[in-house]
């Protein structure tokens, strides 16, 4: 164990990765700066830039945008009142109040100190749970796996987006694209329909790229009559107070601890991340805050639960992606592609095969919070312009990056065609409420269940095994629960809407 | 006056309802495309050959999948069927579709341009055609004067340009050098 630290360590600190990493840091926080752009996003346009790098050496570079990224969308949050990230939603509710109220300074150190501690939280703990849990899941078989993944989708499908059937449909639709091109088994190709583009598959980062960066372009430029509100211009003079703030977040531990907790516990859950973990670390922290009536006003303990909150997802998701190869997120699932393209097959194995890799990524975590803090002490002020580049420079680029990172990864124009087709198909379910995260994820864990399920019955021919070996069937049972959990919720509030519809109609 | 807030407020919570049921609607035809498509695809699953070695074939799990979907289909489909009637505020179908368009005009005519871009790529190369892609587009969004003229002109040079260098030279990645180029 401790040569592979060792040998992760010695990979980390190289030079050249150092500096890429730094370059990654800046570059996370710069686009997650700029309001309508995610962090995935960042991850993907990185991940070209990676396929000529090491495998660790990408990855961390990778890390480091993620890392960055989270802290980023506070900038926009804080100062304009605009989440830079879905993650950074919770960040408004007091970050903003306290710049408006005239320490802008104070509003963005507490989100940098607090990120930085919950991703170091995030870290101790990806360090502590992955290896246990990897050496239970080698014990796994191709029946638990299967009834995993139904699990993970379900899970996916019921806490992203408005509608749990949407969010079904989506997931189900993107296991259906993973089948097309050949069978992951025998290699027979299916549902190609004799076509030159689809014979080799629908390569999941393509899909990807198109679902959610084509998509999300093509919404940034939608035009629906209203002016755009330019915020409060940054002030020319902010005083960040950074070591005093340091004090003060560590000055509220149990917050700090609470909602770095709740981010990893979020983000090991497949396909919930920042964007739900700051506001249940929110509301948490109002919850058992003496002085509930503060938050929402510019209190610290809201912007501390917050970003400390969306920063420990970043650990939380590699959770499941080391331990089990399952990725927490689409993030996660960029990461893990990016690991499949240097031909690293990910899984509960992953951490015996590649130990070097997978505490080499412990190693890169803690580096890359440390360069993120480092970047935002020095250069918070160069940031604070980014949200001023003008939307005409940034979409067509962005959209010509994402053309090149589709390209670059098998060379093939056809994928090219693809990207295109994908990204419509990708604008219009996003147009019509559709979650976007289950079908990516659906993607990339359809090969894995075929592959299981087939594995599974091979050797039995008996479906009724998945019911009597007892981890899957608690893995289907909880996938149940999960659903039934969410058709109760729903129910719940359909109910209570109507009652204050009734209540309103009767006035 | 306060009638008249209560009217406003009625006629707003009308729009809405409206709205949420021509939203409804457009799902309906989603859930219709999307179930009808997983019912042609399961059956041309199941008209792949059966394996001899394994109980399932190269087709059965396509099959499970689709015929999975087709079924959330019809119930989501059902489900906004029964919605939909109860509601009936189902009017202005034409004019909500044609709003849609127009909010959407330039996001519709930014996919066209990269429609076209991919298309022209493989012929006319990275440089030349990213280099258009970029300069109408920047002059679509930002509109035509001489300031963004000139800026956009100075931005497509180096992202075109430059980011083909950057690319070869530093990344060693290669995009499309055009038919036109490569002899």
């Amino acid at each position: 164990m401790l040569d592979a630290f060792l040998a992760g360590a010695h990979q980390v600190f190289a030079f050249d990765t150092l500096i890429y990493m730094l370059i990654g840091s800046v570059a996370g926080i710069v686009a997650a700066a700029i309001p309508g752009f995610t962090v995935t996003m960042a991850i993907i346009l990185t991940l070209p830039l990676t396929f000529a790098m090491d495998p660790l050496q990408g990855v961390s570079v990778m890390l480091s945008v993620y890392v960055g990224g989270y802290t980023g969308g506070l900038i926009s949050a804080a100062l304009l009142g605009i989440p830079g990230t879905p993650s950074s939603v919770a960040t408004t509710f007091d970050a903003y109040p306290m710049a408006r109220g005239g320490e802008p300074g104070r509003a963005l150190s507490l989100g940098v100190w607090s990120s930085f501690f919950g991703t170091i939280i995030s870290t101790i703990i990806l360090i502590v749970a992955a290896p246990p849990l990897a050496l239970i899941a080698v014990k796994l078989g191709p029946w638990e796996y299967f009834s995993l993944i139904v699990f993970a989708l379900t899970i996916v499908a019921s806490l992203v987006g408005n509608s749990l059937m949407r969010g079904l449909i989506a997931g189900v639709i993107g296991l259906g694209l993973a089948t097309v091109g050949p069978d992951p088994m025998m290699g027979r190709p299916r549902l190609t329909f004799d076509s030159d583009i689809l014979m080799p598959g629908l390569p999941f980062l393509i899909v990807l790229i198109g679902i959610f960066a084509i998509s999300q372009l093509m919404g940034e430029v939608e035009d629906d009559g209203k002016s755009e509100t330019k915020g409060a211009l940054i002030p020319d003079v902010i005083e960040f107070k950074t070591w005093a703030v340091m004090r003060e977040v560590l000055m509220h531990p149990v917050n700090l601890i609470r909602s770095s907790l709740i981010g990893v516990f979020i983000g090991a859950l497949p396909g919930a991340g920042g964007s739900i973990a700051n506001l249940l670390a929110y509301d948490q922290a109002k919850r058992s805050s003496k002085t509930p009536e503060e938050f929402g006003k510019g209190t610290p303990d809201g912007v501390i639960a917050s970003e400390a909150g969306n920063s420990a997802t970043a650990g939380g998701g590699l959770i499941p992606m080391i331990a089990l190869g399952i990725p927490g997120s689409a993030v996660d699932a960029i990461l893990m592609a990016a690991l499949m393209v240097h031909g690293i097959s990910v899984g509960p194995r992953l951490i015996m095969d590649n130990a070097d890799l997978a505490y080499g990524m412990f190693i890169a975590m803690i580096v890359a919070s440390l360069m993120m803090l480092v970047v935002c002490v020095l250069s918070m002020r160069l940031f604070l312009r980014v949200t001023d580049i003008p939307k005409q420079f940034i979409v067509p680029t962005v959209m010509i990056c994402c053309v090149i990172g589709a390209f670059a990864l098998n060379n093939r124009v056809t994928d090219l065609y693809l990207l295109g087709a994908i990204g419509l198909v990708g604008y219009g379910l996003k147009s019509l409420d559709y979650p976007l995260a289950p079908l990516v994820l659906g993607v990339i864990l359809g090969p894995i269940a075929e592959t299981n399920l087939r594995r599974a019955l091979m050797s039995e021919g008996d479906w009724t095994v998945f019911f009597t070996r007892p981890i899957s069937a608690v893995l289907l049972a909880a996938a149940l629960l999960s659903v039934i959990f969410s058709i109760r919720s729903v129910l719940k509030m359909r109910k209570k809407n109507r009652a204050v519809t009734d209540e309103q109609d009767g006035d | 006056m306060t009638n008249g807030a209560e009217k406003s407020a009625a006629a707003g919570a009308d729009a809405s309802a409206a709205s949420r049921a021509r939203a409804e609607f457009a799902r309906l035809i989603s859930y219709i495309v999307f179930g009808l498509g997983s019912v042609y695809l399961s059956i041309r699953a199941s008209a792949l050959p059966t394996s001899r070695w394994e109980p399932l074939g190269a087709g059965s799990f396509p099959k499970l999948v689709f015929a999975v979907l087709a079924v959330l289909c019809l119930i989501s489909a059902v489900r906004t069927v029964i919605d939909l009637r109860k509601t009936g505020h189902l009017s202005g179908l034409g004019e909500a579709l044609a709003e849609w368009l127009k909010v959407r005009r330039f996001a519709f005519a930014l996919f066209g341009l990269l429609v076209i871009y991919l298309g022209v790529l493989p012929y006319a190369g990275f440089s030349l055609a990213t280099f258009a892609f970029l300069l109408i587009t920047q002059l679509m969004i930002a509109g035509i004067s001489k300031k963004t003229v000139i800026q956009s002109l100075i931005a497509a040079l180096i992202f075109s340009v430059g980011l083909n260098l950057l690319f070869a030279e530093v990344f060693n990645v290669f995009l499309p050098r055009g038919v036109l180029f490569a002899g």
